[in-house]
């Protein structure tokens, strides 16, 4: 039998985050994934994560993950690979699943970290082939390089549901409909609103009915969506035919937490963190010692808030066999706690999860069309403090919504964008500085959400920069139509430039001359004679 | 090249795969690149079923894409049962449609 000190299982980022902070406080540590590559989900993650700096926020999660696997290479972590956890048991022995035999491992304590499975749900015609779980889309396109699909119907308006979606924008699929059986989006304002403005329809109170298959294959060919009443009943005559190849769900995860289950540790069923999770200490321990938990599998949150805790698992651990002192771990863990505590806040925080919440943390309206439509109504817009009306060169930040993040506040060289230490707050405009319209932050805002508006470009035409990630970047001149928020033709549409820098990384600002009336309204820009985006050249 | 591969993407630079190979898929000379997934090769080609149920004869592909559903398992290599979706693709390998637990007639 193999020792280690420390068995980690997942190589996720909660798994890996763990793996190196118990490396570096000198344990000796071994990784199994079931996975041929590691990485877990980072790697399909190809947006800018939200949070502040020590999140990595404004980071691609794609990059996250090779920063953390260069990490774990460079301290001699031994990530194995294809490697089944197959069961742990209270002595803190792991088989383990390798090349089709069983090995047994022991150690002094072992982190689970397996993350979480796909939620499905049946409807007629379900598995036929074209229906698969979003997450199956991601790979495919993100990974594979492969379309998933030409035209797909999203089933769920979660940040899952809104992220792929948007994915399968820039991998060039037309993204027909997301539609969702609650009558709210839930996943951020802002990922719905990058998405909508680009004309994909939300439909909320509906659900899917039926896959329909082709006379070929017998693949989708088609799907039945139809409203549903305050019971999730469908409402009959509701119904309608999308012309979809592709249908996608995501509808939720919930936590792999069979090997903690097995191991006999003590669950509980929280609707709030997904279902059946083990019962865990603050450091993440599970009710026999020595038995931790980290990320997804101990309750659905995100990649930011798994990381920390992979590394307050091994930091506990650290302490408990001796590598490091009480007071390196108080220390530590107080840093760790404070940096998740600033992800667990705001109105989409795992503790508001179910709540129905209409005022911002300072008491703005939220907004209603963006909850149901997807996008911001112009009228909804004025209430909140990002709106400048001061004229000349000016940004307008249309972040209405509290959720953990702050990179705007540090992408202004000239220091417009404050959002202060409560990363949640929604960002102010100083009245001091002065916009100079360099467009970083239109960049660098992780939620796309903030645009270069100029009222003063030339006679009767004003321009508007917004965050552009779809090819081909258009050429200066290119003749379009500008889109409002709701993905709606409202004007002509001139491109002036298509900036883009490092610090920007890939999100483009695109700056297009519309006339003056429209540039409150103007938010996106269709070249003439290119239907759907276009992800090929 | 198939108008499903990705050329060009706004983010992503570049995918890792090996170099071009050949391999038959269901009796017919099929291209796809070494260590991508076999699944990602056929849909490549506009594949979409992969394999019939046993009892019913109902068509499936790829639904989870990690390993997990077994619903794009084919024959491989005269092995049925194989998941397609994590199984880098090489030269020369046999893929054939599975129906039920074994590869169909004329196949
Ligand atoms: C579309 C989408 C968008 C997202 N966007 C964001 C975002 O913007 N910001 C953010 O912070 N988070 C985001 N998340 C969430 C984030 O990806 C997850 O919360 C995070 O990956 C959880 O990390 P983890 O390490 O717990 O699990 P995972 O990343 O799921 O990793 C678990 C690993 O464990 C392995 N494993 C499982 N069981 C076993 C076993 N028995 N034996 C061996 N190995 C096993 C798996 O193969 C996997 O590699 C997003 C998620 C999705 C799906
Ligand atoms: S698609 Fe689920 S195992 Fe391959």
């Amino acid at each position: 039998m193999k020792r280690y000190e420390v068995i980690i299982v997942g190589a996720g980022p909660s798994g890996l985050s763990a793996a190196i902070e118990a490396a570096q406080s000198g344990l000796q540590v071994v990784v199994f994934d079931e996975n041929g590559r590691p990485g877990g989900q980072l790697f399909k993650q190809i947006h800018k994560f939200f949070g502040s700096k020590e999140h990595q926020a404004k980071i691609r999660g794609v990059r996250i993950g090779e920063n953390l696997l260069a990490q774990a290479k460079e301290l001699g972590v031994k990530v194995i690979l294809n490697a089944t956890v197959l069961g742990i048991y209270k002595n803190k022995e792991v088989s383990v699943l390798i090349e089709k035999e069983v090995q047994n491992y022991k150690a002094d304590a072992v982190i689970i970290a397996t993350g979480a499975a796909e939620n499905m749900i049946p409807f007629e015609g379900w598995t036929l082939p074209g229906v698969m779980g979003a997450g199956a889309a991601q790979t495919m396109m993100n990974i594979q390089g492969v379309r998933p699909g030409s035209k797909i119907l999203m089933v769920g308006s979660g940040n899952v549901g809104l992220v792929v979606s948007y994915q399968l924008m820039q991998a060039g699929c037309k993204v027909e409909a997301i539609i969702d059986a609650a009558p709210r989006i839930g996943g951020y304002g802002v990922h719905a609103s990058k998405v909508a403005r680009t004309g994909v329809p939300f439909y909320t109170s509906y659900t899917v009915l039926e896959a329909k298959g082709n006379a070929t294959d017998g693949s989708v060919s088609s799907a039945v969506i139809a409203k549903v009443d305050e019971r999730f009943k469908p409402i009959p005559g509701t119904q309608i035919e999308l012309d979809v190849d592709t249908i996608c769900i995501a509808v939720g995860l919930s936590p792999m937490s069979q090997l903690a289950d097995n191991a006999g540790c003590e669950m509980t069923f929280a609707p709030t963190k997904g279902g059946n999770v083990p019962v865990l200490t603050q450091d993440g321990e599970t009710s026999i010692k020595g038995i931790f938990c980290a990320g997804d599998v101990g309750g659905i949150e995100e990649a930011s808030s798994a990381m920390i805790q992979g590394k307050i698992a091994a930091t506990a651990i650290a302490q408990e066999l001796g590598y490091i002192d009480h007071d390196t771990f108080e220390e530590k863990k107080s840093i760790y706690a404070d940096s998740l505590l600033k992800l667990r806040a705001g109105m989409f925080a795992p503790g508001s999860k179910g709540k129905v919440i209409d005022k911002t943390d300072e008491g703005y309206t939220i907004s209603k069309s963006i909850l149901t439509h997807g996008y911001l109504a112009e009228s909804e817009l004025s209430d909140f403090p990002a709106l400048d009306t001061s004229g000349g060169e000016h940004i307008v930040i249309e972040c209405t919504q509290n959720i953990p993040c702050d990179p705007c506040q540090s992408a202004c060289p000239q220091g417009c964008i404050i959002v202060g230490d409560n990363i949640t707050l929604l960002p102010k405009l100083s009245k001091e500085k002065k916009c100079t319209g360099c467009g970083l932050c239109v960049g660098v805002c992780s939620g796309q959400a903030i645009f270069l508006v100029n009222d003063s470009y030339a006679d009767g035409y004003g321009t508007v920069g917004l965050p552009y990630e779809f090819l081909p970047y258009p050429k200066a001149g290119t003749i379009g139509k500008a889109l409002d928020r709701s993905g709606r033709e409202i004007c002509d549409a001139t491109v002036v430039e298509v900036r883009a820098n490092k610090v920007m990384d890939k999100t483009a600002m695109l700056v297009m001359k519309v006339p003056l009336a429209q540039i409150g309204s103007a938010r996106f820009f269709q070249p003439i004679g290119l239907e759907s985006l276009e992800g090929v050249s | 090249m198939s108008t499903l591969r990705i050329e060009k993407h706004p983010i992503i630079e570049e995918y890792y795969k090996g170099p071009l190979v050949h391999f038959r898929y269901d009796g017919k000379d099929a291209e796809g690149y070494a260590g991508e997934s076999v699944a990602a090769a056929l849909r490549a080609m506009g594949v979409r079923i992969h394999r019939y149920t046993t009892k019913e004869h109902r068509p499936r592909g790829v639904f989870c894409a990690i390993g997990r559903c077994t619903d794009c398992v084919m024959v491989v290599n005269g092995i049925p049962n194989v998941r397609t979706c994590i199984t880098p693709l090489e030269e020369g390998m046999i893929v054939q449609t599975q129906y039920g637990l074994e590869v169909g007639e004329g196949k």
